[in-house]
């Protein structure tokens, strides 16, 4: 697009002259060229030279032209039109002319009369501007008129420019009325700012009068071309393009857009009709003509589409300005000029492309599917364009080769070029030739043209040219995330740089699309790009990137004929006989015969004396082509020092069979590596021999074939044994290290899956193919270490259960040996539970590890404190001392439940049987234990009433119906408290105390008796015996919550035989504590109690006194009732109700005969409290007395503490 | 005339490539097929720009180049048919005609048990099958 | 042109195929049976889609996919759809034939009637033995659906299920 003109370029720019008073010339072009639209002005000094627009002889305008035109276009036409022909003239004269002298007027009118001549035969319009220097200047408005007059001009052509004045306003005020020229002008104000404005006002209508004038102006030169057109009486076609060209011009003058494009592209039709008719000019240069003129047209109409927005409508333009001189290509000898201008117009039109779419954001192209030929995307793109224009450079490079080539006699080419030129009209060239001072142009034939244009071709350097083009479609594609194209362009660019020698930036083009081409397996493409990496590092001299290029080629799956034959660049054509080439010229290089010399290449690739190559190929590698291992150990644990078998699988997909020298097999323990030499090649194996060397009768890898080499392997470090790679040693140089594969994880090889092939397996046994792995676990060498765990039944809550550990060595010392204990839940819980609200945080562990002791006989607390690194709740680590063969070490593990749990114990044993720190293989020895927590003592309790004395508690016999609520207490009596402590475990457990432990703000409101007394000697209890303890309690207090205390239970394991040896002191008593449930303390209103003799004869009458007693301030008014017992006979009422007077007591009285003998149950009395309404039967026990049948004769009294005891037993 | 037809398999790569073309340009024609594969990804990845046409199988006209005019067609199988003309003035139908042959052909050809799913086809019979087509290519639009 | 082939045949090769795999080719180890009978039924439900797209438009979200499966695929392997597809509308389908045809003529011991899946074939014990020969010719039909969306571009794991019998449910998990 830059080689264009400029006025083809911009939208033309009207142009006004100016002329007269020349010092203000600048400053009213600026004025005008600010306006919007622009105004060019062209400035003339004097009146004289108005003459320049004085109308020649012009051939075309005298209406019917003579001969036929010479051209379509004339090259200065637009230029004229833009810079020397003005649309409008603006005359300045200063007011002082019109004014004073009256010679100033005459000159003045003669200088009027000269314009109007010159301006007339133009048609060219004429403002009249007069200018005020000063502010003495007074214009009368006679003068004005008579000015009007004689300019023959509109009153509002002639415009009164105050270019610098002024700050007297009220003179500019009164001339302006006085001359009544200006209406705008008495708007003026009174300040000095808006004097500005009072100018630029008078500056507005100088400029929108010219603008109105040359609108006018070119209105009227269009219409007078249009109607030539109509009158449709042309010579020739050519003078129709010329006119529409021209009207289409006039109208983009006045920004008639619709009208401009209209025109052009009937202009740009009528031309594409004279193709084949014109016969004008010589057919080569016909056809240049012809396209530079409908490039220009089509420049004009896509520019013209593309500003107003219609994208879609310019691309479709371009498609079809393209298809429709595409195959004008003209005589052979100047194709290249065809391609050129193709090229050209991709470019152009890219280029519009891409600044339109700069301005216009976003455009969405969207494909009419329902138009018979929808648009692509990309032709919405300008790197498409850019591309094509790059293709059709090359096109056209080639074509002027050709032609370079067939015409050879250069020398005389350049003479006559040089005095060839353009012409007049566009596209048209023409000699210049110069006899002595005048200057001739003569047509060209052809044949001078052709050579003039291939001399000039010469000059340029299309490659670089087409790498720019190539590298913008490139860089525009790739930021378009559109890869393969840019790819494509990335490609021939690449190939340019090569062409060119820069080898660096053709390599790294290449490189980055080789892997694309990888990626996707396009083979042919990649086997091009390739060729050319290959050309890139032989030039380069880097070998390894040869090799490497080379083999990967080599190994390419390329089986077939392709197809791909010419044009293949340096690869040579795709088929197997190449890729053997390539594979023998490798494989001759680095076989170290003598580099690559040929003639053609100097070579700059050898290998000399020591120097050595090494290939890696990772699992990502394209040379996994040429070289693949896969390794798989026939086990997958072993045994330490026991052998196993190893496969190594090799494939290569080269062309031809490689002859391996040897293979090294690398492990991840670098002892077991080991090597494979091919016995066909005896070479000496120096200073290798600290590793196994096992040798293979043959060591070829044919192509595609798996080469599987077996062999017996062991190791006696205990871990992971992985084979990492396998190195093969080819001749004498070249190295391929493989990184090892499994089979189970062997991806397939890329490209080659694609390909047809029929696969095969590294392996031949099926299983190991699916599940073979390059890797295999060394177990550890067995433990020659005892560890016993020697804990007897099963734990009891709340003591320190020890469990004792003991190590015996067997065959191995212990160094560095750790015990880990580990203690787990066996229902699979946790051991702790943080819900319960505990307050202690080692309560909320059921079972924990409390610590170790250690050997017996030793302080273990000094000793072996330090030795347990971490012990916490259910988890430790204890270190073991160094231990020597049959050595034995014991300690115990101290572990306390909580809750009744059964638990499992986990103790492992690592140790080194070596003192050698770094050859550390650790051994491990695992034990567990299932424990049993059981709860050792359950203890329970219960209240008794006094006996034979009843009182009534409200409250119990309201909330006789509800469970767990709290019992009842009567106030200010002795109440009995009765604990139990029953074995649940099957041990006999010695019991020390029971007592009961009192809160201290507890203690005012109750008093326990008994409360902390010690048994005088630990008493045994054997399993499911039940132990109980009495204690009085009375309150006085009346509460609802009476806090009585805790139980307190101290107890321990009847140690049996040793009980009698075993001090007390040193023993440590577990404590059981068990809080006692909050009691109801009430006052009793009535307190029955019985009275009747400790003994009862048969037939011997007794009394049985019943005493209710009223506690309250009340009367109470109390039925009762005593039921008739078998056993006895009494006097006395059954049923009554009687009134018990407050704080006083009520006794009944029975006289009772007993009738049997034995223990017998008194008659049952009950009664009912009226006030109350509360029944009340006392309890059976207390109600029962002995009959003796004949009167007894005791010897002694019987304490009355045991009695009560005895009652208690029942 | 046809000059290159090929299937493309769902990771883009070559499953079948074949230039009918006298001249020996099969490389170039490789270039424009795998070219044209990114103007299949941006018309299905963008499938409001393609309008109407969305989801059908056949892709209409991918891209001019130089003298080639590419036309699409893509399965429900991620598998893409390409096939490059010479022809200014290829009649939609033909072509549509044309890649429901080649389908069937292509279908045909990989339920063939001996072809692995994504591997290259180098079944003759698919060979001599598509150049039938190919030739048939704008004579008959009965198929 | 609609070629057939007799639905007998069809029967007997499934049986037989699952017979070779199971008891010659992987006698000791059923995990290689089913993983190379999956593997026949992939590449047949590779193939199968292949040919029963065409002429379709292209399916624009794995819904769709599965509905071909349901619908137009299951037709012209069974002459009947699937009778109930569900989906968790996470990836996760269920398609659930009511009287899937590969095992309407299997014997089935009525005593059991417990669930078992194909995925669980842990526990060898005789009761469970029919039910577990029964899930090893579930291993195929899964393996079609498998190939049938990989092809279509839905990775996927199915399963079959067939705790309520002569009903068979396969679970369709789509790999994210």
């Amino acid at each position: 697009m830059e080689e264009y003109p400029e006025e083809l370029r911009t939208p033309p720019v009207t142009l006004a002259s100016l002329v007269g008073c020349p010092e203000l010339h600048p400053l009213i072009s600026t004025h005008l060229l600010s306006e919007q639209p622009p105004i060019n002005t062209l400035a003339l000094p004097d009146f004289s030279k108005i003459s320049l627009f004085n109308k020649k002889v012009d051939p075309d305008s005298t209406a019917t032209s003579p001969s036929p035109s010479l051209g379509i276009l004339k090259r200065d036409w637009l230029l004229k039109h833009r810079t020397k022909l003005p649309s409008v003239l603006a005359v300045l004269f200063p007011a002082h002319h019109l004014a004073a002298d009256p010679a100033y007027w005459l000159q003045l009118c003669s200088h009027l009369d000269f314009i109007k001549t010159v301006v007339r035969g133009r048609n060219i319009k004429f403002v009249i501007v007069v200018v005020i220097q000063t502010n003495a200047d007074e214009i009368s408005e006679d003068r004005m008129i008579a000015l009007r007059k004689r300019a023959e001009v509109d009153a509002k052509h002639v415009v009164v420019l105050n270019p610098n004045d002024t700050s007297e306003l009220k003179q500019t005020l009164h001339r302006h009325a006085h001359c009544g020229l200006h209406s705008l002008f008495f708007s003026a104000l009174f300040k000095g700012t808006c004097f500005e404005f009072l100018t630029v006002v008078s500056w507005s209508r100088l400029a929108s009068s010219i603008s109105e004038l040359a609108v006018a102006y070119y209105r009227e030169e269009g219409r007078r071309i249009k109607q030539r057109i109509e009158k449709k009486n042309i010579s020739s076609v050519e003078l129709i393009v010329r006119y529409c060209f021209k009207v289409a011009v006039y109208a983009e003058f006045r920004s008639d857009w619709t009208e401009a494009l209209k025109f052009y592209e009937e202009a740009y039709h009528t031309l594409r009709e004279i193709v084949g008719v014109t016969t004008r000019l010589p057919a080569v240069q016909r056809l240049v003509e012809i396209k530079s003129i409908s490039e220009q047209l089509h420049f004009k109409i896509s520019t013209l589409l593309l500003h107003s927005g219609k994208v879609t409508e310019a691309v479709t333009w371009f498609r079809q300005h393209k298809n429709a001189y595409k195959r004008l290509v003209g005589a052979p000898e100047g194709i290249f000029l065809h391609w050129e201008w193709m090229s050209r117009q991709f470019l152009v039109f890219g280029e519009l492309l891409e600044t339109s779419s700069k301005i216009i954001q976003g455009i969405s192209p969207i494909i009419q599917a329902t138009s018979s030929k929808p648009l692509t995307e990309w032709e919405y793109y300008s790197a498409y364009y850019y591309q094509l224009a790059a293709h059709y450079l090359s096109e056209k490079r080639s074509a002027l080769e050709l032609t370079i080539s067939m015409s050879e006699t250069s020398n005389e080419i350049d003479n006559v070029a040089d005095s060839v030129v353009p012409s007049v009209y566009v596209g048209q060239f023409t000699r210049l030739l110069e006899q002595g001072d005048k200057v001739d142009m003569l047509p060209l034939t052809d044949e001078e043209y052709i050579r003039y244009a291939v001399s000039e071709g010469k000059r340029f350097q299309d490659s670089l040219e087409i790498i720019v083009l190539l590298k913008k479609a490139y860089e525009s594609f790739n930021s378009m995330k559109i890869q393969r194209v840019s790819s494509f362009c990335g490609f021939q660019m690449a190939r340019e740089y090569f062409a060119e020698g820069d080898i660096s930036n053709a390599k790294q083009i290449f490189d980055s699309i080789a892997s694309l081409y990888r990626k996707e397996g396009w083979v042919t493409l990649l086997w091009n790009v390739l060729g050319y990496l290959r050309e890139c590092s032989r030039k380069n001299g880097t070998i390894k990137d040869f090799v490497e290029y080379s083999l990967e080629m080599a190994a390419l799956p390329i089986s077939a004929d392709t197809g791909v034959q010419r044009d293949s660049g340096p690869a040579g054509p795709a088929n197997l006989r190449q890729r053997e080439i390539v594979h023998n010229e490798v494989f001759e290089l680095v076989g170290g015969a003598s580099g690559l010399e040929t003639n053609e290449h100097p070579s700059n690739l050898n290998i000399t004396g020591d120097e050595s190559l090494q290939l890696e190929v990772d699992l990502v590698s394209p040379l996994r082509l040429a070289m693949l291992a896969s390794v798989a150990f026939h086990e997958q644990t072993i045994k330490p020092g026991t052998s196993t078998l190893i496969t190594v699988s090799l494939l290569s997909h080269l062309p031809l069979t490689v002859e391996i020298d040897q293979l090294e097999i690398q492990f991840n323990q670098s002892k077991c590596n080991f090597f494979i030499a091919n016995a066909k090649k005896t070479q000496s194996s120096n200073g290798i021999q600290q590793h196994r060397t096992e040798t293979a009768p043959s060591l070829s890898l044919e192509s595609k074939k798996w080469l599987r080499l077996t062999h017996d392997i062991q190791s006696d470090q205990s871990g992971k044994l992985e084979c990492l790679s396998v190195i093969a040693k080819i001749g004498s140089h070249l190295t391929i290290c493989c990184r090892a594969d499994s089979p189970a994880s062997l991806d397939s090889v890329p490209l080659w899956t694609l390909d047809g092939c029929v696969q095969t397996v590294p392996i031949k046994d099926p299983i190991l193919v699916l599940s073979g792995q390059k890797s295999t676990q060394v177990e550890e060498p067995d433990p020659q270490v005892d560890l016993h765990l020697g804990a007897s039944g099963p734990a009891l809550v709340g003591e320190i259960f020890l469990v004792p550990v003991t190590l015996v060595s067997k065959g191995h010392d212990v160094y560095s040996g750790e015990l880990k204990i580990n203690l787990v839940d066996v229902k699979g819980g946790g051991l702790f539970s943080p819900r319960d609200s505990e307050p202690y945080a080692t309560d909320s562990h059921h079972v924990q590890l409390l610590g170790i002791s250690g050997p017996e006989g030793e302080d273990d607390s000094q000793l072996y404190s330090d030795k347990i690194k971490k012990i916490q709740q259910s988890f430790g680590l204890i270190s073991v001392p160094i231990l020597k063969n049959g050595d034995s070490w014991s300690c115990k593990l101290e572990i306390k439940w909580h809750r009744p749990k059964p638990i499992m114990l986990y103790v492992s044993l690592g140790y080194t049987p070596y003192c050698n720190e770094l050859n550390a293989q650790s051994v491990h020895v695992h034990k567990h234990l299932q424990i049993e927590g059981q709860t050792a003592i359950v203890l329970n309790h219960y209240y008794l009433m006094p006996f034979r004395r009843d009182p009534l508690l409200l409250s119990k016999n309201k909330q006789a119906s509800e469970f767990g609520q709290s019992e009842s207490l009567p106030l200010n009596q002795k109440n009995v408290l009765i604990v139990s402590a029953k074995n649940c475990t099957e041990l006999p457990l010695r019991l020390k105390s029971v007592s009961i432990e009192v809160e201290d703000d507890a203690e005012k409101t109750c008093s326990i008796q008994h409360g902390s007394e010690e048994l005088l000697n630990p008493c045994l209890i054997v399993p499911g015996e039940e132990f109980k303890k009495i204690f009085l309690v009375s309150s006085n207090m009346n509460i609802s919550k009476l806090k009585l205390g805790t139980v307190c239970l101290r107890w321990r394991r009847d140690l049996g035989v040793e009980e009698q040896s075993a001090s007390t002191s040193t023993l440590s008593w577990v404590v059981t504590k068990q809080k006692l449930p909050d009691v109801n303390v009430e006052l009793p209103p009535l307190i029955v109690s019985f009275e009747c003799p400790p003994y009862a004869i048969v037939g011997d009458p007794f009394t049985y006194y019943i005493r209710i007693s009223n506690q309250t301030q009340l009367l109470q008014e109390v039925k009762y009732s005593l039921a008739d017992a078998q056993s006895f006979v009494l006097s006395g009422y059954h049923d009554d109700t009687v009134h018990v007077l407050p704080k006083s007591e009520h006794i009944l009285s029975y006289k009772l005969v007993p009738l049997v003998s034995g223990m017998q149950q008194l008659p049952k009395f009950s009664m009912t409290s009226v006030r109350y309404s509360a029944a009340y039967q006392p309890s059976n026990s207390s109600n029962s007395v002995f009959v003796f049948p004949s009167k007894p004769h005791f010897k002694a009294a019987v304490s009355t503490n045991n009695r009560v005891e005895s009652v208690a037993n029942e | 005339m046809i000059v290159c037809v090929a299937v493309v398999g769902h990771q883009n790569n070559p499953l079948y490539i074949q230039s009918f073309t006298e001249a020996d340009d099969a490389l170039k024609l490789h270039h424009i097929v795998h070219c044209s594969l990114d103007v299949v990804d941006e018309r299905v990845n963008n499938p409001k720009k393609s309008g109407p046409m969305l989801n059908e199988t056949f892709l209409g006209l991918l891209y001019p180049i130089e003298n080639y005019k590419v036309y699409g067609y893509l399965t429900n199988t991620k598998v893409k048919f390409i096939l490059v003309t010479t022809d200014l003035d290829v009649k939609d139908a033909d072509v549509r005609n044309f890649f429901r042959r080649f389908h069937a052909a292509y279908v045909d050809a990989v339920s063939n048990p001996f072809h692995v799913p994504g591997k290259k086809i180098t079944s003759r019979t698919f060979a001599e099958r598509v150049s039938t087509i190919v030739k048939s290519f704008g004579f008959s639009s009965a198929g | 042109m609609v070629r057939e082939v007799s639905e007998s045949c069809v029967d007997s090769l499934l049986t037989e195929m699952v017979a070779c795999y199971c008891n010659r080719f992987y006698a000791n180890k059923p995990e290689l049976a089913a993983r190379r009978i999956e593997a026949i039924g992939y590449q047949v439900g590779h193939q199968l889609s292949e040919r029963y797209t065409m002429e379709r438009p292209r399916f624009t979200d794995h819904l769709e996919a599965i509905k071909f499966i349901c619908k137009d695929f299951w037709s012209e392997l069974f002459k009947k759809q699937i009778d109930n597809l569900k989906t968790n509308h996470r990836g996760t389908f269920v398609l659930q034939d009511n009287k899937f045809r590969w095992l309407a003529r299997m014997s089935v011991d009525p005593s059991i009637d417990n669930a078992s899946s194909v995925e669980d074939n842990s526990a060898p014990t005789p009761e469970n033995k029919a039910a577990q020969a029964m899930s090893m010719h579930l291993y195929f039909p899964c393996g079609i659906i498998r190939g049938a969306l990989s092809n279509l571009g839905i990775p996927c794991a199915v399963s079959a299920d067939i705790s309520n019998l002569p009903a068979c449910s396969f679970v369709v998990r789509i790999k994210a």
